[in-house]
């Protein structure tokens, strides 16, 4: 060291500036502390929180449906979904080698839903329900090789009738985007009712979805349980459906293509509503498979239609009860006007024919429905014209909605003029006229229209509103038909059963209660002579129709079947009524006491032909 | 020689950052599951103090005079290091005899700036010459060059400051920094283009355009600034932070430590070792006016501008001011190196302080 005095000026001077300079970088550093930690502390603690919180949709349990005995239609029953966390995924392909392994449905479909659950970002997916406890076992052995599956135990649907309830209950589906729109109770991914009751009754059953909140840490693992939002289940709904009869009533169809209701004629609560072919309402409990869905769209009997009011039938001879019963309270016939039935008549100079090729004799108007003669309602027809026998159809119904509790109701079709000429673009030929008088022709009804009508027959003249649930009812509309009118009709209906010449005779067999009802075979293709409808190709053969009720006296049931190309309505769509009143009021349905002769095969009725090689008739 | 002696603001503010740290630091441990890491931190830094004291009662003179050959032999150390250190996280950084091990490279720092403070007074009055400029950049250079082989490139960058203080308090025309500023453009283009390896390079891109990667390297700084904002205005209590607890903040017990501590304790307990920070260095760089002689001011002055933009740099990042390099907050950051360098570099200045009235 120097003794000579070191001058330090300059570098204290230099120092003073970088202290300066240093106090300057610091003032910056405290200035933006403050910036992120009181002015922006709001929205970094937000952020801070969508770090950590993951929301997850709890499904909330749909509301059971009970029969009207408070046997349950549909049910919920414990399953476990698959669910999926899209940011957990390591490797996709092994994940999805996984969930092929693991046998929840082809390479294709799951690929689909992994690419759909990933576009979902951070929200988990459900890619799997319904496992099996073997499945459920492979994803907990398999737990740390794939963090991004997790088992969640959720209810399912169950039908305890499987089928013979699919139309009535409806499907379930995915909400869609439109809906979720409108009702701000729904939530994506939520399963809603698509027809039937499911859908008319959402609201009821449908309840609200919760959510649980958990945190997780970085790797999005769950720390903990925040917060449960539990679910609000739906709420149950008792219906007017009778489960056992709703089951014999699929028995008594089996095979057939048609459809069944069965209604209380006072009220019009609904104990059957059947369509056949059905579909199987678990596939749509969960994950359709596109498969069933494929298959089902394609079927060419429509499964997914519900026949019982989606479908159009020409009532046939099932319309003559209601054209009498108008016919008498018009006075455009006494109950004692006879006709004289040849098995053929001549009108416009053309001969219409009496399905009874030998004639029925002289026939009054109660005759006239025992055995179902065609003549005595040609004559009708012409005597009080399309514009008469219209209103008659109309005054039962006809043409328009019934209003029942269901989704997707179509009106049916009562022809004019009017609509001849706007929908066929010609004029109403009066010869038409006559064909509708036995139902046949542009008129067409759907099967819930025609127990409707019959309801009103047997009721003193209301028509009422058919319904599902006790709350839909309305006070029944009274059609001012006179009471002497419908006395001489519903006589008629009880000789088609218990008459020696009816059409029904055959349930006259089931004992007590007395039955009463209507035949109807409408026709698919003209007539030609000797040819028997067994022998036709189905798709040829004549629709079968039987609109019954019980007791005789005091009806508390009415029930109309449809058998689509059935052939006959009093060989093939009666017996099968008959099984359902014999169900509802006690009796066998004995066979072989066929109305139609010694060839009679009763009940051996002939299902249409198997499905895939049918290319359709409608 | 007494403990009288010794300047007693640069010793508080240090408790009070030692007392931050282990609080931080015992939180880190529990978020990241390793008990012993708060303990550790707490020997070190006790360690660390009573090295401070140690040397701030010895005689800075006598250690710059030691400087040349400790000098060498860091060197002589650096080098065999290239080739015998193990091989621990991708570098060779670390030496260990028996149970005690460390960085070389962190206390490498306080030999060189002692260096940098002999030759600094062996020029005393005169400007620096070319020739000194040219040494005093070999002195930094050269180690900075073998840590920067080992690869260590954040500690090797703290080494820059020195050089940089020490070329400013030596006195240099204008001219000559406008070349040091073109030289060391050229160098960190250079550095660009053959040194800095794909992720580095992404991060200084992601500082600069921060939407560029949102969930790969953005990820550190955004998870940041997270942790420091949700903190607000009082914290959200200690051990209590979301986003170090669970894990949301990356190399939360070393280089993101401060992220952690301002969840924690808010703009209170964050202003506050803020101010501890400022306080310590504006207290060394008192220490450097104070300084009887020329190479007590400048090694008082590279220590005081070394731990002030190692700080300045790491809370930056932090804050996301600046892009995420690896450089360590001093004494917050667990490390029990990085505690020794910054504490016989607090020694040096309390030396510097304890002798400034002496006599020549």
């Amino acid at each position: 060291m120097s003794f000579v005095r070191d001058d330090l000026r300059p570098v204290q001077r230099r120092t003073a500036l970088l202290l300066a300079l240093c106090a300057a970088v610091f003032l910056v550093l405290l200035g933006r502390l403050w910036t992120l930690q009181v002015i922006q502390g709001e929205k970094w603690q937000r952020l801070a929180e969508s770090n950590r919180l993951r929301r997850l949709p709890l499904e909330a349990p749909r509301g059971e449906i009970f029969d009207v005995h408070g046997e349950p239609i549909v049910d919920n029953r414990p399953a476990f979904q698959l669910l999926l966390f899209p940011e957990e995924i390591r490797d996709r392909e092994e994940s999805l080698r996984f969930l092929i392994d693991l046998g929840i449905g082809d390479e294709a479909t799951i690929r689909e839903r992994v690419t759909r659950a990933l576009r979902t970002s951070h929200l988990p997916s459900i890619i799997a329900d319904n496992l099996t406890w073997a499945q459920m076992a492979a994803v907990a052995a398999h737990r740390s090789d794939f963090r991004e599956f997790e088992v969640h135990q959720t209810t399912r649907r169950s039908y305890p009738l499987g089928p013979a309830a699919a139309h009535l209950v409806g499907q379930l589906g995915e909400v869609g985007p439109e809906q979720l729109g409108r009702e701000d109770n729904l939530k994506p991914g939520q399963l809603v009712g698509r027809s039937g009751l499911e859908k008319a009754y959402q609201n009821v059953l449908g309840g609200t979805m919760g959510n649980l909140v958990v945190m997780v840490d970085a790797l999005g693992r769950q720390v903990s349980k925040l917060s449960e939002e539990k679910p609000l289940p739906g709420k149950p709904l008792h219906t007017t459906i009778d489960a056992g009869l709703q089951r014999a009533a699929a028995e008594a169809m089996a095979g057939q293509v048609g459809a069944v209701v069965a209604l209380d004629p006072h009220t019009g609560a609904v104990r059957v509503l059947l369509s056949q072919p059905a579909f199987d309402p678990e596939q749509f409990a969960g994950f359709l498979d596109p498969g069933y869905w494929r298959e089902l769209v394609g079927d060419p009997y429509k499964p997914l239609n519900n026949r019982a009011l989606q479908a159009l039938y020409p009532p046939g001879s099932t319309i003559k009860p209601l054209f009498a019963a108008g016919a008498l309270a018009d006075g455009a016939r006494s109950p004692d006007d006879t006709v004289f039935c040849t098995g053929q008549v001549q009108i416009y100079g053309h001969p219409y024919r009496c399905w009874h090729a030998g004639g029925h004799g002289r026939v009054d108007v109660e005759t006239a429905l025992e055995v179902s003669c065609d003549s005595y309602f040609y004559y009708l027809a012409r005597d009080v014209g399309l514009e008469r026998l219209a209103s008659w159809a109309h005054t039962f119904g006809f043409g328009r909605p019934t209003g029942i509790d269901l989704p997707g109701e179509i009106s049916g079709l009562v022809p004019s003029d009017q609509w001849s000429r706007r929908a066929r673009g010609h004029k109403w030929f009066a010869g038409e006229t006559i064909s509708v008088g036995i139902g046949q022709g542009p008129i067409l009804a759907t099967p819930i229209q025609l127990a409707v009508a019959y309801a009103a027959l047997v009721n003193g003249g209301y028509l009422v509103r058919p319904h599902l649930v006790p709350a839909a009812a309305t006070l029944p509309v009274p059609t001012g038909l006179p009471a002497v009118a419908l006395t001489r009709v519903r006589a008629g209906m009880e000789r088609v059963v218990n008459g020696e010449r009816g059409t029904a005779r055959r349930l006259a067999a089931l004992g007590a209660p007395r039955k009463a009802g209507k035949t109807g075979t409408s026709q698919v293709v003209r007539k030609r002579d000797g040819v028997k409808w067994r022998d036709l190709p189905w798709e040829q053969r004549h629709h079968a129709l039987f609109v019954g009720y019980a007791p005789a006296e005091a009806p508390t049931l009415v029930v109309a079947v449809v058998v689509e190309h059935g052939g006959d309505g009093g060989s093939v769509a009666a017996p099968i009524a008959g099984q359902i009143l014999a169900h509802a009021f006690g009796g066998e349905v004995e066979v072989g006491t066929g109305a139609d002769g010694a060839e009679e095969k009763p009940l051996a009725t002939p299902p249409p032909p198997a499905r895939g090689n049918h290319r359709g008739s409608q | 020689m007494s403990l009288r002696q010794l300047d007693p603001w640069l010793f508080g503010a240090f408790v009070v950052i030692a007392l931050c740290s282990f609080l931080a630091q015992d939180s880190t441990a529990q978020a990241l599951n390793s008990p012993g890491f708060a303990t550790r931190q707490l020997v070190w830094l006790l360690f660390g103090a009573g090295s401070m004291v140690l040397v701030g009662l010895s005689d800075y003179r006598v250690w710059a005079r030691a400087a040349p050959a400790l000098y060498a032999v860091s060197l002589g150390l650096l080098a065999a290091m290239l080739v015998f250190a193990p091989l621990r996280a991708g570098t060779r950084s670390w030496i260990g005899i028996g149970p005690f091990g460390g960085q070389p490279s962190e206390v490498v720092r306080v030999v060189t700036i002692l260096l940098v403070g002999l030759l600094a007074a062996e020029h005393r009055q005169r400007r620096s010459d070319l020739a000194g400029v040219l040494r005093l950049c070999t002195v930094v250079a050269a180690p900075m060059v073998l840590i920067a082989l080992q690869p260590d490139l954040g500690v090797s960058l703290t080494y820059l400051p020195i050089l940089l203080a020490a070329l400013w308090l030596g006195g240099l025309p204008w001219r000559v920094w406008v070349a040091l500023l073109v030289a060391a453009l050229v160098l960190a283009g250079a550095a660009w283009l053959w040194y800095l390896k794909p992720y580095q390079r992404e991060r200084v891109l992601t500082f600069l355009d921060s939407d560029r990667a949102p969930l790969a390297a953005g990820y550190q700084q955004r998870q940041s600034r997270i942790a420091v904002g949700a903190g607000g205005l009082t914290g959200r209590g200690l051990k209590s932070g979301t986003q170090s607890q669970l894990r949301f903040l990356p190399a939360q017990h070393t280089d993101f430590i401060f992220a952690v501590w301002a969840e924690e304790t808010g703009f209170a307990g964050a202003g506050l070792l803020l101010a501890a920070y400022a306080a310590l260095l504006m207290r060394i760089f008192l220490i450097a006016l104070a300084a009887r002689d020329r190479l007590g001011a400048v090694v008082a002055g590279c220590v005081g501008f070394w731990l002030a933009a190692q700080t300045a740099f790491n809370l930056a990042m932090v804050l996301g001011l600046a892009p995420t390099t690896g450089i360590t907050l001093p004494l917050l950051s667990y490390g029990g190196s990085s505690i020794l360098a910054t504490c016989l570099g607090l020694g040096l200045a309390q030396s510097v302080w304890r002798l400034r009235f002496a006599n020549v």
